[in-house]
């Protein structure tokens, strides 16, 4: 069989890209740009004059080869097969990253902040890139279906993401992944094992097959649709009860993914807050990442944190199932089957966490940054490490800041801030580490905030290929999840109901809200 | 009642459906031809579609399981008709398709000259199912032969 389509399709979109980066380096998209940037800096510019070239080679190039060549059954035609799609996504992720979102702000602002919140309503809502490239995706597959040419390269989303979460091992620290792994396994432990174990209890009281309990159990407990699949079979599931979990799981998890970001807003959560909230509450671990690039859109603190509290998930995963299925074969005498305990553990292992691993073991090296960089950032607050005399901080500003250092508690803040205001500058990485800590912790002003984020920047410095990992982070979660979203159909979705429907509410909103609770109460706003 | 000589059903193995193949099989004439008609809706293309943890071993597992597990519903279901058509000298014939269902039911129409279409009512609202309604006000504009929806069985 020969995968890869005789389509014109691929060459228009490399047409398309080369036709954004064409308007956008000759000058002629200045006004719209212009208009987009709101009276601001447009952030994408170096983007739009770089990315659409490159890519609208490629895709050009092997488009007209698609077009007019001839194509062979083989391992080479279906990864040809791919292409396509793959680049459909890219230039649904370019368009919403670079237009459709600085838009939908523009609108926005235009109407206003929301009453009490101070807010604009895409900031209220977390309407940036990602959470309109999965909406786009999901009107996409569900109103004009995704094209034949484009299938194949749609699932390529999945080794988006996975890239994603291993390029994202360069970017913690020993300390942060100790900090953040032992945080994750004890919030995950006991919010995993309650919620498996509040479904089989709520399965038994309310008579549900043992099969649809375990199923259930696993989707519901560990991360959604993939412990679903993962747990299935072990336990036997009847169809219509994997339609009802996944189906209920995917009500959730989009839910979860528009509200968690409105409320993470309005309880003015931190970085770290949202992220162990999200990477707990959200059943679904494709929409953890969703709901956290939503809460921070230009940063990856967030999804720093969620992604370990996945990874500790589906860690987990193997031994959930393995407990599931010794569950079930104690339960029905019709399975005579033993459970093979080494093949369940060697099948469900996800590899990719290996590589995320591995780049983290690789970035302890140096080979990315040096070892005295923290989290590739590093200190520097003379002309020679890159300061620039310009950010010194004014006489207004200093006073702005003394009017509001009474607001400020912890002796070591205080200390920092008041160097701070001495010497127009910070002077120190344990300075800047309490500044940034008083940035979270939201206690000040936004303008005071503004103030510190910015002496804060201008003293820290990323090294250049942690830069080149970050954007290219961002870039394959974005790829990533519109190509989910284009996966996210609402046939499955509409099954959820019955049994799983109940409990499934049940125990996803005791689980985020006791999450919450949780996060807010004992969690500090840096790690 | 009717006789019919070339009957399609449509069914797929919820009660209504069950009762619709009841319904066909006592319609039919001695030696009538009964023509089967599952269709697996393409909802289930969807149900892995979220899923990006596992790797390719689980989700293969997952599939074939899948297959699998529809296949030996469906199995189940014809089996029930067939005996049911079998006892009445019917001849019985199935066709498991993969696709939408009134696409597939209209296409399997056009191939064939049955007599009359006959098929389930729709599940009342509570009864659990798979959620694929096939809207039965266009189907019958588009059928050139009669459609018979066969009432929900009472409890």
């Amino acid at each position: 069989m020969v995968y890869t389509q005789k389509s014109s399709a691929l060459f228009i979109i490399g047409v398309i890209m080369l036709a954004i980066w064409y308007l956008a380096d000759s000058g002629l998209m200045s006004p719209y740009i212009e208009h987009l940037a709101y009276g601001k800096k447009y952030k994408y510019l170096s983007e739009l004059t770089t990315i659409p070239l490159y890519f609208g080679i490629v895709a050009a190039v092997i488009g007209l080869w698609q077009m007019l060549g001839k194509h062979q059954p083989g391992s080479w035609d279906y990864y040809s097969s791919t292409i396509a799609g793959g680049m459909f996504i890219l230039l649904i992720a370019m368009l919403v990253r670079w237009f459709v979102a600085p838009e939908v702000a523009v609108v926005s602002m235009n109407m206003g902040k929301i009453g009490d919140t101070g807010k604009y309503l895409h900031k209220l809502l977390g309407l940036n890139y990602i959470v309109l490239g999965i909406v786009i995706g999901i009107i996409i597959v569900n109103v004009f279906k995704v094209p034949l040419w484009a299938e194949n390269g749609v699932r390529l989303s999945r080794l988006g993401l996975k890239s994603g979460v291993i390029l994202l091992g360069t970017l913690y620290s020993a300390a942060e992944l100790v900090n953040l792994g032992g945080l994750s396994i004890i919030m995950i432990g006991f919010f995993v094992l309650g919620s498996v174990g509040m479904v089989l209890w709520m399965g038994a009281r309310r008579k549900i097959p043992n099969s649809m309990a375990g199923v259930l159990s696993a989707g519901l407990g560990v991360c959604g649709v993939s412990a679903t699949v993962a747990a299935a079979p072990v336990v036997q599931a009847k169809s219509v009860e994997i339609a009802y979990t996944i189906g209920t799981i995917l009500l959730w998890g989009v839910g979860c993914m528009f509200i968690f970001p409105i409320i993470g807003n309005l309880l003015d959560m931190s970085y770290v807050q949202f992220g162990a909230w999200a990477g707990t509450g959200i059943l679904n671990s494709a929409q953890v990442a969703g709901a956290a690039l939503a809460y921070q859109p230009d940063g990856i603190e967030t999804l720093k944190v969620a992604e370990i509290f996945n990874i500790t998930r589906v860690l987990v995963l193997p031994i959930i199932v393995l407990w599931l299925a010794v569950w079930y074969v104690e339960r029905e005498e019709s399975v005579t089957e033993k459970v093979n305990v080494g093949r369940v553990i060697f099948e469900k292992f996800p590899v990719f966490v290996l590589g995320f691993i591995l780049l983290f073991a690789l970035s302890t090296t140096g080979i990315f940054a040096p070892p005295q960089h923290y989290k590739g950032k590093y200190f520097g607050n003379t002309a020679d490490k890159g300061y620039k005399e310009s950010n010194l901080l004014k006489a207004e500003t200093k006073a702005l800041l003394l009017a509001e250092a009474p607001k400020v508690q912890r002796d070591d803040r205080k200390a920092a801030l008041q160097r701070l205001i001495d010497n127009g500058k910070i002077m120190s990485v344990s300075d800047d580490d309490a500044i940034r800590g008083l940035i979270n912790a939201k206690v000040m002003s936004k303008k005071v905030n503004k103030v510190l984020k910015k002496a804060h920047k201008s003293v820290r410095h990323t090294a250049k290929k942690v830069k080149a990992f970050r954007q290219w982070i961002t870039w394959l979660f974005a790829f990533g999840l519109v190509g989910l979203g284009m996966q996210i159909t609402l046939g499955s979705m509409k099954q959820a109901g019955g049994q799983p429907a109940i409990i499934g509410g049940v125990v996803g909103f005791t689980k985020a809200s006791l999450s919450l609770l949780v996060v807010m109460l004992l969690i500090s706003e840096t790690i | 009642m009717t006789s019919v000589e070339n009957v399609l059903l449509a069914s797929h193995g919820t009660e209504g459906s069950i009762a619709a193949a009841h319904m066909a099989v006592r319609m039919c004439n001695k030696g009538a031809k009964l023509h089967h008609l599952v269709v697996v809706p393409t909802l289930w293309k969807g149900m892995t579609g979220d899923d990006w943890l596992n790797n390719g071993s689980t989700r293969n597992t997952f599939r074939r399981y899948l297959e699998g597990q529809l296949g030996r519903e469906i199995d189940e279901h014809c089996k029930e008709i067939s005996e049911d058509a079998e006892q009445h000298s019917l001849h019985y014939t199935r066709e498991i398709v993969v696709g939408e269902p009134e696409a597939c039911l209209l296409s399997s129409c056009n191939n064939s000259n049955y007599d009359m279409v006959i098929m389930g009512s729709p599940r009342p609202k509570g009864k659990s199912g798979i959620r694929s309604r096939m809207p039965t006000e266009p189907l019958a504009r588009s059928l050139s032969i009669p459609l018979l929806i066969v009432p929900y069985p009472n409890e």
